[in-house]
């Protein structure tokens, strides 16, 4: 018997292998495959949500907000939001000041990442599933902690770890998925005041899971169904907990629950939705 | 017990084996979530005054441009060090202004004389398009706040 759970779990293990050598040209042609004209539409709305989302950060009087995104349809499973980044005002200059994005993208049919700073048109340029922002503007304390890490190159990025996972174990250091450098970056500003202090992921992730932070949780059909819009590259399961693998639980820092905890926490305000 | 959990295994994996490689929708340019976009390269353009455009600089566009729903007539496309010139005329008046698309924008390649350009105005800024694809965005003040792209970490 367990020369048998040996060779299916082999089985399975060489299936997925090839799979994942086999998939770049599955995915040929698809929008991370080559660079595409951008469509009129698209930018139309998508520099359109930019501006109004701009107005609507300046109205609020916020310096560093938590912005969300819709990149792909994540419905069935009970998601709105796909992504999320840290937006701040970035002084300009003569009195002036833009609004910048700091976040961490996956680079198309591969399994790292890289940290960006993007402007909003850039943020929300893309084929959005919808043309709709949202954002938690963080309490006065977190804003103050986040700006000072946001305006420090060492612990704005010092918390990126370059592999990257789309469905990484939430408490794992494996992989990072982009919604996760984004609390964990906040959790290291929460704790520390020395610009130097060295502070791990493992300690950034002690500190979520001691402040109301729940990771979503995905069941195994929301998995395999969100794994058709996904590369083989850019999925791994080997970081979760077998127990969880197995039965098809996969604990996630999703965008949804980063915008519902940051109230919950008291480290932000309700959320707000914008869209066109 | 065991083997339950191994076929519970193997099928989690052959599934994720199928359906990320085999079982994609047709393809479109819709982005994952946290990629990085393929649609960044957003051609930005520039109104060329007199014999000189300043890229990236905020000109305030001619009333030709400002005119949503204006159709031009590419009259001449030239290469330039800094990009793409754009000549643009006006059918009814023969009206003209000329744009440079900085750098190589995926739409200038494919763009020749007497292509239909409509002009679109948008909040930050206006668009220039043919068939549906972006020409050109020229953006205004705000649009120039609103973009920006820089790689932090390798």
């Amino acid at each position: 018997m367990k020369l048998m759970n040996t060779l299916q779990h082999g089985c399975a293990i060489a299936v997925l292998a090839l799979a994942a050598l086999a998939s770049p040209a599955a995915h040929a042609g698809r929008s991370c495959a080559a660079p595409q004209p951008p469509k009129t539409a698209t930018v139309e709305r998508a520099m359109t949500l930019a501006a109004r989302t701009h107005q609507a950060l300046e109205a609020s009087g916020a310096r560093v907000v938590v912005l969300a995104r819709s990149g792909q349809d994540l419905g069935k499973y009970g998601l709105r939001y796909s992504h999320v980044g840290i937006a701040y005002r970035q002084d300009a200059g003569q009195g002036g000041h833009v609004w910048r994005v700091l976040h961490k993208l996956n680079e198309c049919g591969t399994a790292v990442s890289a940290i960006y700073r993007q402007g909003l048109g850039e943020f929300f340029m893309d084929d959005l599933w919808r043309f709709e922002a949202a954002w938690v503007v963080l309490s006065p304390e977190a804003q103050t902690r986040m700006l000072a890490v946001l305006q420090d190159p060492y612990r704005a990025t010092v918390l990126h770890h370059r592999p990257y996972s789309m469905v990484s174990y939430a408490w794992g250091q494996t992989y990072q998925q982009s919604n996760q450098w984004a609390i964990e970056t906040l959790a290291l500003a929460m704790q520390v005041d020395s610009v130097r202090t060295p502070v791990t992921r493992g300690q950034a992730q002690a500190w979520l899971q001691g402040h109301q932070y729940w990771p979503g949780m995905l069941h195994i059909d929301a998995v395999t169904r969100l794994g058709a819009r996904m590369t083989a590259a850019n999925v791994a399961f080997d970081d979760h907990p077998s127990a969880q693998r197995f039965s098809g639980n996969i604990e996630t820092v999703t965008a949804d629950s980063v915008l519902q905890w940051l109230p919950r926490a008291g480290l932000g305000q309700p959320m707000v939705a914008l869209g066109l | 017990m065991l083997l339950q959990k191994s076929i519970r295994s193997a099928v989690l994996a052959l599934v994720a084996a199928g359906l990320f490689a085999g079982s994609l929708p047709p393809a479109r340019a819709q982005s994952e979530a946290s990629a990085l976009s393929a649609l960044s390269a957003l051609p930005v353009a520039s109104v060329v005054v007199g014999a000189s455009a300043a890229a990236g600089a905020v000109v305030a566009a001619p009333v030709l441009l400002s005119t949503a729903g204006t159709v031009l007539v590419v009259k001449t496309v030239e290469s330039t060090a800094r990009g793409t010139v754009f000549v643009l005329e006006r059918a009814s008046d023969g009206a003209a202004v000329s744009v440079e698309v900085a750098g190589r924008g995926a739409g200038s390649l494919l763009v020749g004389t007497g292509a239909l350009v409509t002009v679109s105005v948008i909040g930050a800024g206006t668009l220039l398009s043919v068939a549906g694809e972006v020409l050109a965005f020229i953006p205004n003040a705000l649009g120039q706040a609103l973009l920006f792209n820089e790689r932090v970490t390798r």
